[in-house]
């Protein structure tokens, strides 16, 4: 054991002398956990996306300032005039990696592939949009021209959609809807992602994946906006410990944190020199429950799980980055829509939550099984889910029992509802309220909870054909009123976005969906 | 402290001096043995009279006072939750020990059935059961606990057992050692040829006469194994929140340092000074038990 830790030590510190050697314009980035896979279909997660973000690009990019959508692959683009059909043209010199070009019959081959069963990934949904595509990805229609897409030219890509969307463009950002090669997919099948293996669209290209140590990208000479980049390569360093973090960063090793420890958040607020950051951002914090686990899947014990959590002072005390108690789903002033508190906040709602543990069956909490709290590794999700698991304890006598898992088992935990309880965060993939709310449907890839109300799924697709974005933001109210009265996912709080950033990064701007294009940034 | 040094004057009175009564009163010379020996019992009573007595629990949390500073109200502080360091710290104290002793124990039964039975039955079987040994040796210990953990699910008792069955093998060694060399004693032949059973042989006259033997390395398991509980602590395969046991205190010390150094401070002095204790009341143990090997 002494040696075993004797031997990672040294190998810890190799692996600091090679980043003291670094050249100038590396950008290290601590990226919290080991990415499940880096394939833009399949995964799921922020560390994740963060990388793929920089490896692919997609028909259209983002302006990190104001988040509006700029060519991508796609130097324009014209909106029929009903907002269904889409025209894309490529660009001349958007290629590869390895040099082919980026071609509208790659995008084809791409959204076909999220789209088709067989690939299983999670994020499906959001080719939900392109007409067909629904039914190709249930299997209810097997021949896959019927999508609406279409390909005249290699430079120009037709998509129609299923409804007018607004919000498509900025839909294009995700990886999910990004371009795989296909040859190389084909050709490699599971193992494509490999940084032997792989060919993306990126500004960037994989060089190393040293699995739990670093992940590195160099600049692409084949990258169309090539002369732009100014970084010659991005470390990612998979640190789960928000401490080892910090003191990477005051040594000067890593220029972002992906995070700062709860308890130091006080002492970076007062910090004068400009490196501590906090902004608001587009995500919840949140529990799944399981709905098909009891005694979870008895609603009132739900409601009452959810009413004895203080969130205040849950923020106030144990999270205490600045952030909001969240007594809704969907992060307030997503795509204008502010959800209404639904639960109550006074002092009534302990009383409540007991009496409607006792219509459950349970008073006092007797009888009541132990409830099991799932959390990714993380002294910070430890300390929520005990503080939860006192406040349960102590309101309503129920008793919890806390276990954690590293992230890729824990994502395929979620993924199998093989839990009861889990600890989750979601991001926007986009400003509209729809990507918190589309998710909870009957059978959608990211619905954890394995939850179903038929009225619910109504209220969603209605949204999606609404072209009032008053009426629109109703039908989402509705939904909202649904999920706390059911609580399939039990909000705790709205993120706030904190972590630390080196002054010598410059390009890099704050913005609610914390997107950050590396392509702009540089180091001075 | 005085009471035991009663208790003991009254067995050294006695005459005809046992084994026993031997070893104690040459232990009782070793001054950092009998320290080591009233430090433990001390501890023993504190973890576990106190919480008997004290209202407030170990888990109970007062969020609006984190980290506070040792004081009056909390002798030793507050942890990130607002819990009091000090019953932390003896409910910890509590798991570890328990911990220790209980996978001691049960290294201890499995190590010296097995080492005397290979060292007793000897030839083809000895060879077999030893080498079974080799092979576990050659596992990393901590693979095989973590296997053992996942398998059956994260389970105090079974942290226990699954500890003893990593720390077992030296054991079965030094009883084999110790039986090899009592087997062809004029007692044990004595007894074959009074045709008497060979279970009884094992458990009647080889086992006791392995005890010294075993009692000393159990004292040196102990602090081995409280120390392995803390390393899985660590790695979050121990002790399931809110329980506590000094590996986890450390490890949540070891993140405030900066801000709140007693919430490491605390749990680290008591953890060594514990290990301490046990591995000088080891070493008297030794002394006196085996004479013979005290010069080395």
């Amino acid at each position: 054991m002494r040696r075993s830790t004797l031997l990672s030590c040294l190998a810890f510190s190799l692996g600091i002398s090679k980043l003291l050697f670094a050249t100038p314009q590396v950008l290290n980035i601590g990226n919290g956990s080991e990415p499940k896979d880096l394939d833009p279909h399949t995964v799921t997660g922020v560390p994740e996306s963060q990388i793929i973000q920089n490896l692919f690009e997609g028909l259209v990019s983002k302006d990190p300032q104001t988040l509006k959508p700029v060519g991508g692959v796609a130097e324009s683009w014209k909106v029929s005039k009903d907002g269904r059909t889409y025209i894309f043209k490529i660009r001349k010199n958007a290629k590869w990696s390895n040099g082919d070009p980026v071609t509208s019959q790659d995008f084809i081959f791409s959204w076909k592939r999220l789209l088709d069963p067989q690939t299983a990934s999670e994020y499906a949904y959001q080719g939900y949009y392109i007409r067909g595509g629904r039914d190709f990805n249930l299997g209810k229609v097997k021949d896959s021209s019927q999508l609406g897409l279409k390909a005249p030219s290699p430079e120009t890509l037709e998509v129609v959609l299923e409804n007018p969307t607004p919000y498509f463009l900025s839909l294009l950002y995700h990886h999910s809807l990004y371009p795989v090669h296909q040859t190389t997919v084909q050709k490699h099948q599971m193992r494509w992602t490999r940084p032997e293996n792989i060919v993306s669209n990126g500004p960037f290209t994989l060089q190393k994946w040293e699995m739990n140590k670093v992940i590195s990208l160099q600049k692409s000479p084949h990258h169309w906006d090539a002369p732009q980049v100014k970084l010659e390569g991005v470390n990612y360093y998979p640190i789960e410990k928000p401490e080892t973090e910090e003191k990477l960063f005051q040594v000067k090793k890593l220029h972002v944190t992906g995070t700062v420890p709860t308890e130091k958040i006080a002492y970076w607020t007062k910090d004068n020199s400009g490196v501590f950051r906090r902004h608001p951002y587009l995500g919840t914090y949140f529990y799944w429950m399981n709905v098909t686990r009891p005694p979870i899947n008895n609603k009132l014990v739900r409601k009452a799980l959810a009413l004895a959590i203080d969130r205040e002072k849950l923020v106030k005390f144990v999270v205490k980055g600045g952030q909001a108690p969240a007594e809704f789903f969907t992060p307030p002033g997503i795509g204008d829509f502010h959800p209404k508190a639904l639960l109550p906040k006074d002092g009534s709602r302990i009383a409540e939550a007991k009496k409607l543990l006792e219509q459950a069956g349970f008073p006092q909490g007797k009888g009541l099984p132990s409830i099991e709290i799932l959390y990714n590794t993380s002294d910070a999700h430890k300390k929520i889910a005990e503080a939860i698991q006192q406040m349960w304890k102590e309101n309503l006598g129920v008793q919890a029992t806390l276990y954690n898992q590293e992230w890729k088992v824990f994502l395929d935990t979620q993924h199998s509802h093989n839990y009861m309880v889990s600890r989750a965060g979601w991001i926007a993939d986009y400003n509209d309220p729809n990507t918190f709310l589309d998710m909870l449907t009957t059978g959608n890839g990211n619905n954890h909870a394995a939850w179903s109300n038929t009225s619910y799924d109504e209220l969603i697709a209605k949204a999606a054909k609404e072209k009032s974005p008053q009426k629109r933001n109703q039908l989402f109210q509705k939904a909202e009123e649904i999920l706390l009265e059911e609580l399939p996912v039990l909000p705790l709080y709205i993120y706030t976005r904190i972590y630390l950033l080196s002054t010598d990064v410059q390009g890099w701007y704050e913005n609610v969906e914390d997107v950050h294009p590396l392509k702009y940034v540089s180091l001075k | 402290m005085s009471e035991i040094m009663a208790q003991s004057q009254s067995i050294v009175n006695e005459e005809g001096q046992s084994l026993w009564a031997d070893a104690w009163f040459r232990l009782k010379k070793n001054h950092l043995a009998v320290l080591g020996l009233c430090f433990l019992v001390f501890e023993m009573m504190l973890f576990f009279g106190v919480p008997l007595i004290s209202t407030v629990g170990y888990e109970a949390q007062n969020l609006e006072l984190t980290l506070a500073a040792p004081s009056f109200q909390h002798w030793l502080g507050t942890d990130t939750l607002g819990r009091d360091l000090f019953q932390r710290l003896l409910y910890g104290g509590r798991i570890s020990l328990t911990v220790g002793i209980l996978a001691s124990l049960v290294s201890a039964i499995v190590g010296v059935i097995y080492g005397s039975v290979a060292g007793f039955l000897g030839g083809k079987i000895d060879g077999f059961l030893m080498r079974v040994v080799d092979v576990l040796y050659a596992l990393p210990f901590i693979f095989l606990v973590i296997i053992l953990m996942v398998y059956f699910g994260r389970n105090l008792i079974l942290l226990f057992v699954a500890l003893g069955l990593t720390q077992w093998l030296t054991m079965a060694r030094i009883v084999r050692g110790q039986v090899l060399s009592l087997r062809h004693k004029e007692f044990i032949e004595a007894a074959k040829s009074l045709g008497i059973r060979q279970r009884k042989i094992v458990l009647r006259h080889l086992i006791p006469n392995t005890l010294g033997a075993v009692i000393v390395y159990l004292t040196l398991t102990v602090p081995s194994v409280i120390l392995e509980e803390a390393f899985l602590s660590y790695l979050g395969l121990g002790v399931q929140a809110p329980m506590a046991s000094w590996g986890t205190l450390i490890k949540e010390g070891v993140d405030v340092m900066d801000q709140a150094p007693w919430l490491l401070f605390f749990p680290a002095l008591c953890l060594s000074t514990t290990l301490f204790s046990l591995n000088f009341l080891g070493d008297g143990l030794r002394d006196a038990l085996d004479p013979k090997g005290a010069k080395d």
